[in-house]
């Protein structure tokens, strides 16, 4: 006899159960890739199959089929059982192995559907290793190329070193216990992972950065507060996805310092014009017989830079003065804002090629000519937080204790106002990464022979017709990365903000 | 279970390290020439325009590899080009040029000859060899010319070669006959000739052109020598003489019958037709005026083309400042006194050859023209020193007649006080341009004339007294010049119908071209050579030759044409393109380094 509330749960186990939406979600975005392979796999004016595309779709068509399966599972389990079975879940394991075809919406499902009781370390973990394989994988394929760079060698052992170090970090989270006590194994853990982040892994310093919280702080309200927040972004699968594309790009791009060679990417080679994708050039080769793949891997660098401080300038800047602005109100808010309003009316990227056209183009004026068009927007934002929380209780009865204004200001208000300040850049680097590549495309930007995305789009632009394959990469990497930004950034939306708990 | 991991990547690393290849062991192997990055490498700066992107990555790449350090000088369009150049702000600038006359001495005079329109440089021995070679025939020159390109490239190193271009063209072959569109070496698009497959469309369809600028200079053909007019004028203004398409001096479908260059070189005879009227536009209608173009207006047309002061704004009395002076021939004797150049034969023999009806009478007005009844009119020209060459400026469209009439009717003002906001010249665009300033007065002596133009598309109409009856007689009646500003598009609309002819195609799109069922590409080799020149003032490499022969044996010439897919032909100079002088020049590292060296130990 099923008592009244396990039957309510079995009502709604359907919508309320997140595995059988994600199980959804990956079952269509895995079809959707599998039929690209197959569209790519077969050479339509022979009617006759490329062997290695068409083989890689044999394996996406394969774990789609296993997805296929796994998703009516749970749905049948959910309909009759109202839960998620073991067995069901253990099909997680096979899914797992999907991850050799590099096809991170079946792994990344998967891992979510091995443990029924997951904790964001254990999701964090997860996509640690998996961010760590696809940096590895990607490197590799330099193998084939006639020669790597000489730290190459060091730089794989290095990074293969620490999959194995995250790979047993993997195994101590799942062997984990609930117990009241921190494992002392967890500081040395902690440390070392934050040691390993330096490879740009950001999961690896999150994940070690909550160790160190768990063993350092006495507050277990503190703890509970980042857990939630961290709870929140691992349960939710696109805005993790889009975290681990950012990282990967991150990671790839710093490993880049040891595993790629720079002159393949602005070395012009004759000999190699536009030859089309290989093992040697995965990518391809561009105009010059630059290799492609290696251009891409280096523009990540300048795209993410250039993206990133040209967020986090307006951000500081802006956040001040709208900070200063909200708080002392009247004239010095009258001054300031509209004064910015002035910066407000001209279009930023206007004003943005103005600032190129007269301090020339380099990767300087880039990130200041970015920067200065969205510092209104950002002041707007904080002054309106400031405003709103100024007036709370916390902030009166601090000021009746006698605090000064600037501690005020930055030890009760700022910290408060963050989160939407935060979500705000997130969404808007992606805005960054494009204006970047825009301006390039438009021959203001880069250098033209220096590797960035714009730069490489602009090239892959006069070969649409007979070699489309230079442009569609970097565009797919654009894409990718601010559609990734705006995962990323909805994700931490709805983490952050107190209203929606 | 960790051990047997530990083991195992062990022997992975172990096999990995003995089979890849490293880059400092390839590196080894050939002995790379690149120079290591020591501060002490000098600094080249490279100036261009972001439509010779390409260009300036190849040269980067190839002085990167000869040890220099470079910096790149992009500007968006010609006019900062000029700009960062006149200030000063180059080592080297991409340069580019067109012989549009077809002839040597207009590849070097203003672009080398102290002083020169174009010229940044001075040297004695260049100018003499110039001047030198401008007053011999071509078989002579040949040498001269060999001379010149060892002192400005190989001695001196004033410029370094980059490559000469290929002309191209693409054309609708369902709708034109292929054989009728022309390619010609300097020549612009001959318009006249242009036929549809079906006949019966000469009048009813427009030929659709393209061109890039919209703003047309002047449709005056003195006062302009750009993109914007050179096809357009070339049209609507018929010369003495014209180039055939490989660049010899011919007088079919030109003003004259024949022509004969006097013994000594400098005066020359023109047998000029009595079948050209002049066209006017009446309510954007094409009319023939019934004045015939005759030697009155062949002399006021070669007066103020040669004479600076002749309007404000002569943008091309230095292509004709060789003509002395014109005047017509009466007297049919001395025809006959005088021997045609390097012959026994008179000019007369040389004007009458293959005429219907032999010269009668020379006439002086242009009413007792009858070339029926052997009544002929000749004009003679006289250089101020003898100089062969000066036939192809005649062939130039700023040497196009116009109407001696019609000129002086509108162009009253007086040159010395012209006001641009108050005074209308003729040729103005503005009076051919949709709207209140519209009145178009222009004369066209060519087979078509300009009717009207806005942004978007100029119109053309058959001009109905040009030559009729004979084969230079224009087939279609209607052509439009569509304004397209970006090559791409261009393209797009050569492809999708919207027009018929596209001249120039860029190196990347021949692909393109020749795969589409409906498009032709014609090709041939052009007077287009592109080439570094060197800053002479103020910089390192304007002060050491060893720099600049540094830089230029640092340029590779194959590379640049294995990259255009070998769309682009070897040079040595700006007259490469037109006479062979056997020179050329071979990128040499070994040479590069020695005299870097050298420019290194001279510090």
């Amino acid at each position: 006899m099923s008592t009244p509330k396990q039957s309510f749960m079995k009502k709604y186990a359907l919508k309320a159960t997140s595995e059988y939406a994600q199980a959804n979600f990956t079952l269509v975005t895995s079809a959707a890739l599998t039929f690209i392979f197959l569209i790519a796999g077969i050479d339509f004016s022979q009617m006759a199959v490329k062997p290695v595309l068409f083989s890689v779709f044999i394996a996406y068509a394969f774990f789609t089929l296993i997805q296929a399966f796994i998703t009516y599972k749970v749905k049948r389990d959910l309909n009759q059982e109202g839960e998620i079975q073991r067995s069901t879940r253990a099909w997680g394991y096979v899914q797992l192995l999907s991850i050799l075809t590099g096809n991170i919406f079946t792994a990344s499902f998967a891992i979510s559907l091995i443990k029924k009781r997951k904790t964001p370390q254990y999701i964090f973990a997860q996509f640690m290793v998996m961010a760590q394989v696809f940096v590895i994988a990607v490197s590799a394929l330099n193998l084939f190329k006639p020669y790597v760079a000489d730290t190459f060698l060091t730089g794989m052992f290095a990074l293969i070193a620490i999959l194995v170090f995250q790979l047993i970090v993997l195994f101590l989270i799942v062997k984990e216990k609930q117990q009241p006590n921190t494992p002392k194994w967890k500081l040395t853990v902690g440390m070392m992972l934050l040691l390993i982040s330096f490879t740009g892994n950001l999961f690896a310093l999150a994940l070690g950065l909550f160790m160190l919280l768990e063993v350092f702080s006495s507050n277990q309200s503190t703890i509970d507060k980042w857990y939630n927040i961290w709870e929140k972004i691992a349960g939710n699968m696109t805005s993790m996805l889009g975290m681990f594309f950012i990282v990967f790009i991150f990671s790839i791009s710093v490993c880049s310092y040891w595993t790629f060679d720079y002159d393949m990417a602005i070395e012009n080679n004759y000999a190699a014009i536009l030859q089309s994708p290989s093992l040697a050039y995965p990518l391809g080769t561009d105009n010059f017989g630059r290799d492609l793949f290696s251009r891409i891997i280096f523009g990540a660098r300048i795209s993410l830079i250039v993206g990133v401080l040209s967020t986090l300038i307006p951000f500081v800047i802006g956040g001040i003065l709208g900070a200063i602005s909200g708080y002392y109100g009247k004239r010095t808010d009258n001054i300031l804002m509209r004064l910015l309003d002035i910066l407000y009316a001209i279009p930023g990227i206007l004003l943005a090629i103005v600032i190129i056209a007269a301090f020339g183009s380099n990767t300087v004026t880039l990130i200041i000519a970015l920067s200065v068009g969205s510092i209104p927007t950002y002041a707007r934002t904080m002054r309106a937080n400031v405003l709103m929380l100024s007036n709370m209780e916390y902030v009166i009865s601090a000021r009746a204790l006698g605090s000064s204004n600037l501690s005020i200001i930055f030890k009760q208000i700022v910290p408060n106002s963050m989160a939407p300040m935060i979500v705000k850049a997130t969404l808007t680097i992606g805005g960054a990464v494009i204006a970047t590549s825009s301006l390039s495309y438009l021959g203001l930007g880069i250098e033209p022979h220096i590797p960035e995305w714009g730069n490489i789009l602009k090239v892959g632009s006069a070969y649409l017709e007979s070699h489309s394959y230079l442009a569609i990469y970097p565009g797919l990497a654009i894409i990718g990365l601010v559609l990734s930004f705006n995962f990323l950034g909805d994700g931490l939306r709805d983490a952050l903000d107190p209203k929606l708990d | 279970m960790k051990k047997a991991i530990l083991s195992f990547l062990l022997i992975f690393t172990l096999i990995l390290t003995g089979c890849v290849n490293t880059k400092s062991d390839v590196e080894e192997k050939s002995s790379g020439s690149g120079g290591s990055g020591d501060s002490s490498q000098p600094e080249i700066e490279i100036l261009g325009m972001s439509s010779n992107e390409e260009d300036m990555n190849i040269v980067r790449d190839q002085l990167v590899k000869n040890g220099f350090k470079v910096k790149l000088n992009v500007q968006p369009d010609y006019g900062s080009y000029k700009a960062q150049q006149d200030a000063g702000n180059f080592d080297v600038a991409i340069s580019s040029w067109t012989t549009v006359t077809g002839n040597p001495d207009y590849a070097v005079r203003s672009l080398f000859i102290s002083g020169g329109d174009y010229s940044i440089m001075a040297d004695e021995d260049v100018d003499a060899l110039i001047d030198e070679a401008s007053t011999q025939t071509p078989e002579e020159y040949a040498a001269t010319y060999k001379e010149l390109e060892q002192a400005l490239v190989f001695d001196k190193a004033y410029i370094a070669p980059l490559y000469s271009s290929y002309k191209t063209q693409a054309l609708n072959k369902d709708l034109l006959k292929p054989d009728s569109v022309r390619l010609s070496k300097s020549r612009s698009l001959a318009w006249e000739t242009i036929d549809f497959q079906d006949e019966a469309k000469r009048s009813t369809d427009p030929l659709i052109l393209s061109q890039a600028i919209s703003t047309l200079t002047s449709l005056d053909p003195i006062k302009g020598n750009d993109g914007s007019i050179n096809m357009l004028n070339s049209n609507m203004y018929v010369r003495l003489v014209n180039l055939t398409d490989d660049d010899k001096v011919t007088a079919d479908g030109s003003l004259s019958h024949n022509f004969s260059i006097a013994e000594g070189n400098s005066e020359y005879y023109f047998l000029l037709r009595d079948d050209i009227n002049f066209a006017k536009i009446t309510d954007k209608e094409a009319v023939d005026t019934g004045e015939m173009v005759g030697a009155e207006d062949v002399i006021f047309s070669l007066d103020r083309a040669k004479n600076k002061d002749s309007v404000p704004d002569h943008r091309t009395y230095s292509l004709h400042e060789h003509i002395e002076k014109a005047e017509v021939v009466t007297d049919l004797s001395e025809l006959e006194k005088i021997k045609q150049s390097g012959s026994d034969e008179s000019v007369r023999a040389a004007l009458e050859e293959g005429l219907d009806n032999e010269i009668t009478e020379l006439v002086d007005n242009n009413d007792a023209v009858d070339n029926g009844a052997g009544k002929y009119q000749v004009v003679k020209m006289t250089t101020t020193e003898p100089f062969p060459q000066v036939l192809n400026y005649l062939a130039h469209q700023s040497a196009g007649i116009v109407s001696k009439k019609q000129v002086e009717a509108i162009n009253t003002y007086d040159v010395d006080k012209f006001d641009v906001n108050k005074d209308i010249p003729y040729g103005d665009q503005n009076t051919i341009t949709e709207g209140a300033q519209y009145d178009n007065t222009l004369y066209a002596s060519g087979p078509y004339i300009l009717s009207h133009k806005n942004d978007y598309e100029a119109v053309f109409y058959k001009n109905p007294g040009y030559m009729t009856g004979t084969e230079n007689e224009p087939k279609i009646e209607n052509i439009n010049v569509r304004f397209i500003a970006d090559v791409d598009s261009s393209l797009s609309a050569l492809r999708n119908g919207e027009t018929h002819i596209l001249y120039n195609v860029p190196e990347n799109k021949y692909d393109t071209v020749e795969k589409d069922d409906k498009l032709q590409l014609q090709s041939m080799e052009s007077n287009a050579v592109s080439y570094l020149l060197f800053n002479t003032e103020g910089r390192e490499v304007s002060k050491s030759e060893d720099l600049r022969k540094a830089v230029l044996y640092s340029i590779n010439q194959d590379e640049i044409i294995d990259y255009y897919q070998g769309n682009k032909i070897k040079a040595v100079s700006t007259v490469s393109p037109l006479v062979n002088t056997g020179n050329e020049l071979k990128a040499d590292a070994d040479k590069a380094k020695e005299f870097l060296e050298k420019y290194q130990s001279g510090n």
